[in-house]
């Protein structure tokens, strides 16, 4: 048998195979269970033509293997060369909602608050004067009671005009310590314009422990700010009034536009106002039952629209409650 | 308040950059708006361009009829020539000259220009011209003791800064200069000069017959007469005042009164007192129907709850808001009854709501105005009108209740620290209380509260903070010592959450919509007595029209692909007090009833609620396809409510999430293998296949774990007025593996239940 020319004969038909039935075709005419090489192999009895004959076999598997790699090269080519795409086509887009600016903006309040370990409350809208005036200390001719500030559904019964009502049901129904904040719809009667509406968002923080001090507050405000608006972030304390508060402040913080040194956003003042705040004031403790001497508390209230309105630039409160997507879509 | 800075400069004279006063009144007092400059501007040498001068010489314009052509001295070597249309002085007046280059506060630069053919070197000067007052009727006449030459600003307030600052409710003596002087002294360390006024010579001592019939609403009324009045203007320093602090002067009397309430904080009015009826001042109530012309021309008819001053017959005054016409100081009086009274602040309040008046001795008196301050008022009003209308004071009386008296309160020392977080030592807050007017003697801090401020400083935390907003600055930043932690939301919380997340990624936007709708389908709906308009009224007890609302501005913008959502309170009536406030959330969407549907069954599923849904009219809307479901509705909306196929749903949140389990527990749908069958069934046309698929339940029991239908195919196949419904059935056991005959089994127990039900045949 020459087996040179077997080889070669075996090896053209492996290379000339183009598809990978041609080379099994191939494979098992000269390599199969059947094939002249296989059967003389049966038959080998000396150990020369043994290492002869496993030396064309080992050679024809060989190429026989790189033939085939070749193969499944060619066709993977071919098949990515099939599906190229313009790979900068819009995509299949999954439809895609938002939520609207001002709940993004509730929750980022809210879970940097409860990450100080407080709670959130919410308490009802419409409520009576017991808890929106009376508990709250506030005098009984203080401008906010006036219907001409004040939606009135009977002499007792009003929409609440600031979320501090929930301060007051929150100590009623339980002892302190008591960190909450609570957000939530108010209601004043402002004719409705570029910065006010008759209906708008606030979110109160309440704390009460022992020894609160305005310290405290400042301290709060700061690490809440610095969370909202960036490390960098100072704030500080005016004197102000409100009927539940004593001392009051106003609280302002530095401007996360510019940084402190002057745009339009804060007036270039550097300082942005951000909301009131203040000690609890100790007959508020006494309307709920608490004692003065022993607990002691602070508070402070923001408008959820003016921050959203700084930090994304609106210029118009309205558009929170036109529900444009064009404009709910772009946060 | 507009505080002319020169004016408080005469009661505190502190040594401070008008700029640093505001930032640390901002801190300490009150709001400070803006700093305004008024009057000449003083940039570039300009104020040195206003002079004294002396008219050399005055002569007809050559040229012009109404125009005076003079020489004026004006401290140089020459006199100079100007052209002046006014008629009030001659030759060897003393008036005042703004030379070539000068700009006057309106900024306009004057220069030498001809003038009907003859040079004028600049201009004399009318009040209005420099913001000294309104009078444009002739030019300002100085006195003649100043010499020509010498710079106007010595003479006249030409400029002065004014501060514009913001009082709270609880600081009524900030409405004052002097109150605030008092602020700025304490701020500053500085002396505070006693209150301004000394009572004149009375030269006489005539009766004053005033009655007060309401102590309660008018606890002090001070009455003086002064007679040979001389009605005239008020002097240029008066009026500059005046217009610094933003009110108009009118005459010498009347500017006399306001000025005196801008000085310290209490009101006055002066009458005519030849117009009072049998010379009588009567503080009562209206008598029903009573009219009075106040000095603003408008006729008002008073009820019996508003406080007047009368005379023998009529109201002369509404008390504490405004004057009466008739009653008024004119050029014509001789004879003044001063006023200066004491008003409680909710009579006044709740007088200028029902008469829907304001003005500016309201403000004042609604903040509340201690009634010693009308002793001080009445004293400085009286020195001004004797210097400036050469009046004679010729009576006085003083009809008061006893005076409400002012407290004494103690304050521990340490309560300070106790509330700001900083050491304040006892010296220290002796002396800020003192500066303030508190009189703090005695053992520890035993403190007298001044008149000014009796009605809110009541209590020991008042004086705490008096104390403490002298230190805000300093306050450092802690957090509180915790020893108990509450974050987490509550499980509602966290269900609305993930309610909004759920409906957020299937695609639908979150709305924020008004509380308060035009209309509303419950008919006992809250509606506010008086809303701000008809577009807000009914407290809602749906969000589903506030959401048509915005999807109707949606198509109305170009914008096609529309899916709103809303969370918010709904509040439901209850024949109590209170309504009910409900968490609601809905939903509009383009596309019909089966979009709702799905994202509600989508909603469900997460919930781990099972899906109920069963044909039904909609609570309150016509609509062509309605289901009922757990604690809602889905919807087709009419097209009259929305153009097009809209979807829509609306559940109640507490019903949903009261159902919603605490916590779900492993099924094993892994260790033994499901077995799936197709079904279809053919039945009447108004069978529902949901009571198809709950019936199949019903029959199979836990072993059916999933059933839907997927197909539902009408044709002659199936016959007139019937439909085939094609169920999708899993079957699977979380002990055994289910055998043939089992899935044989549950087959037969579906198909015998369907058949027996609604008539189903099982198709091929």
């Amino acid at each position: 048998m020459d087996w040179t020319g077997y080889e070669n004969e075996a090896g053209s038909a492996i290379a000339a195979a183009s598809t990978a039935a041609e080379l099994d075709e191939a494979r098992v005419r000269y390599l199969g269970r059947k094939s002249e090489l296989a059967l003389a192999l049966r038959g080998v009895r000396d150990r020369e033509s043994g290492q002869l004959l496993n030396g064309v076999r080992g050679r024809l598997e060989a190429a026989l293997d790189e033939r085939r790699a070749a193969l499944e090269r060619a066709e993977l080519e071919r098949l990515y060369a099939e599906s190229a795409v313009d790979v900068t086509l819009p995509g299949a887009r999954f439809p895609r909602g938002r939520l609207h600016l001002l709940t993004q903006i509730r929750r980022e309040i809210e879970d940097i608050f409860l990450g100080l370990g407080y709670e959130v409350y919410e308490g009802p809208e419409v409520t009576d004067v017991w808890h929106n005036f009376d508990a709250l200390t506030t005098d009984p001719g203080h401008p906010s009671r006036s219907p001409t500030d004040t939606f009135y559904l009977s002499d007792e019964v009003l929409l609440r005009t600031h979320t501090s009502p929930d301060q007051i049901r929150m100590m009623e129904s339980r002892e302190p310590p008591i960190y909450m904040i609570s957000p939530g719809r108010c209601y004043r009667r402002d004719t409705p314009d570029a910065t006010h509406s008759p209906t708008f968002l606030q979110v109160e923080c309440l704390a009460v422990d022992r020894g609160l001090t305005l310290a405290d507050l400042q301290g709060t405000t700061l690490t809440f700010f610095r969370r909202l608006f960036g490390p960098e972030r100072k704030v500080r304390m005016r004197t102000s009034y409100f009927p539940f508060t004593e001392p009051s402040v106003e609280f302002d913080v530095t401007c996360f536009i510019c940084g402190g040194a002057g745009c339009p956003v804060c007036k270039h003042s550097g300082w942005i106002e951000m909301g009131g705040a203040g000690r609890v004031d100790p007959d508020v403790f006494r309307n709920v039952g608490y004692d003065p001497e022993v607990w002691s508390g602070f508070a402070f209230g923001l408008g959820i629209e003016r921050i959203a309105m700084l930090r994304h630039g609106l210029p118009d409160l309205r558009a929170f409650w036109d529900n444009d997507l064009r404009v709910l879509s772009q946060f | 308040m507009k505080v002319p800075v020169s004016w408080l400069r005469e009661y505190v004279a502190y040594d401070l950059p008008l700029a640093e006063l505001a930032r640390r009144l901002v801190f300490t007092s009150c709001e400070v708006d803006r700093i305004v400059r008024r009057g000449v501007p003083d940039a570039d040498g300009n104020l040195g361009r206003f002079r004294v001068a002396r008219v050399v010489e005055a002569i007809k314009h050559p040229n012009a009829d109404r125009l005076q052509l003079c020489r004026v001295d004006v401290g140089e070597a020459e006199p100079l020539q100007i052209v002046c249309g006014a008629w009030n002085f001659g030759a060897g007046a003393t008036v005042a000259v703004a030379l070539p280059g000068a700009v006057l506060p309106n900024g306009v630069a004057l220069e030498r220009r001809k003038v009907r053919g003859e040079y004028s070197n600049g201009m004399i000067l009318a009040e209005d011209e420099v913001e000294l007052g309104t009078d444009h009727a002739g030019i300002m006449l100085l006195d003649p003791a100043h010499e020509p030459g010498t710079p106007l600003a010595d003479v006249l307030p030409l400029a002065d800064d004014v501060l514009e600052i913001e009082t709270g409710y609880n600081r009524p003596d900030l409405t004052s200069i002097y109150g605030i002087a008092r602020e700025v002294a304490a701020l500053t360390g500085t002396e505070l000069a006693p209150p301004p006024g000394a009572e004149p010579e009375r030269a006489d001592d005539e009766p004053v017959d005033v009655q007060v019939e309401d102590e309660e609403r008018c606890p002090r009324y001070i009455g003086r007469l002064f007679r040979d009045v001389a009605v005239g203007d008020s002097p240029l320093w008066l009026k500059a005042r005046l217009l610094g602090a933003g009110m108009r002067p009118i005459s010498n009397v009347v500017d006399v009164t306001n000025y005196v309430m801008l000085a310290l904080g209490s009101p006055l009015h002066a009458f005519d007192h030849a117009k009072l009826a049998g010379g009588r001042i009567v503080v009562r109530r209206a008598r029903g129907g009573e009219q009075i012309r106040t000095l603003d021309g408008t006729l008002r008819t008073l009820a019996t709850e508003e406080l007047v001053i009368a005379d023998a017959e009529r109201p002369v005054a509404v008390a504490g808001i405004m004057g009466g016409a008739e009653s008024e100081v004119t050029a014509e009086t001789t004879t003044v009854l001063l006023e200066a009274a004491n008003f409680e602040q909710l009579g006044v309040l709740r007088s200028g709501e029902r008469l829907h008046m304001r003005s500016e001795a309201q403000t004042r008196w609604e903040k509340g105005v201690a009634p010693e301050l009308a002793e001080a008022a009445a004293l400085h009003a009286s020195e001004l009108l004797v210097e400036l209308a050469g009046a004679r004071f010729v009576g006085h009386t003083d009809v008061a209740a006893p005076l409400p008296g002012r407290p004494t309160i103690r304050l521990r020392p340490g309560e300070v620290e106790r509330a700001v977080g900083i050491a304040v030592g006892e010296d220290e807050q002796r002396e800020r209380l003192a500066r303030l007017g508190f009189e703090v003697g005695g053992d520890g801090l035993e403190v007298r509260v001044p008149a000014w401020r009796a009605r809110d400083v009541r209590r020991e935390i008042d004086l705490v903070e008096e104390v403490a907003r002298f230190r805000l600055e300093e306050v450092p930043a802690t957090l509180p010592a915790r020893r108990e932690m509450f974050g987490r939301l509550s499980r509602e919380q966290r269900l609305r959450r993930l309610v909004g997340d759920v409906l957020v990624g299937q695609g639908f936007f979150e709305a924020y919509t008004y509380s308060l709708q035009p209309d509303d389908p419950n008919p006992d709906a809250l509606v506010l007595p008086e809303p701000l308009s008809e577009l807000q009224r009914v407290l809602r007890t749906t969000l589903l029209h506030g959401l048509v609302g915005s999807a109707r501005l949606n198509v109305n913008a170009g914008t096609d692909e529309v899916a709103l959502y809303e969370i918010a309170h709904v509040y439901l009536p209850t024949g109590e007090r209170l309504p009910e406030e409900r968490w609601h959330v809905a939903g509009v969407v383009r596309g019909g009833y089966f979009r709702a549907k799905g994202a509600v069954e989508t909603l469900l599923e997460v919930l781990g609620l099972e899906q109920r849904f069963a044909a039904a009219p909609h609570p309150f809307l016509p609509s062509p396809a309605c289901a009922a479901t757990e604690g809602g509705w889905v919807a087709q909306l009419d097209p009259r409510l929305l153009d097009g196929e809209w979807g829509a749903f609306e559940l109640d949140l507490d019903a949903l999430f009261a159902r919603v389990p605490e916590r779900v527990l492993y099924r094993d749908v892994v260790t033994f293998p499901p077995v799936r069958e197709d079904l279809a069934f053919a039945v009447a046309e108004e069978v529902p296949a949901g009571e198809l698929v709950a019936a199949a339940r019903e029959a199979a029991g836990h072993e059916l774990r999933e059933i839907r239908v997927f197909d539902v195919y009408r044709g002659p196949q199936v016959g007139e007025g019937r439909k085939s419904v094609a169920l999708a059935l899993t079957f699977q056991s979380a002990e055994r593996t289910l055998a043939d005959e089992d899935a044989a089994r549950l087959r037969g127990l579906v198909v015998a239940e369907l058949g027996r039900r609604f008539g189903a045949e099982l198709r091929a």
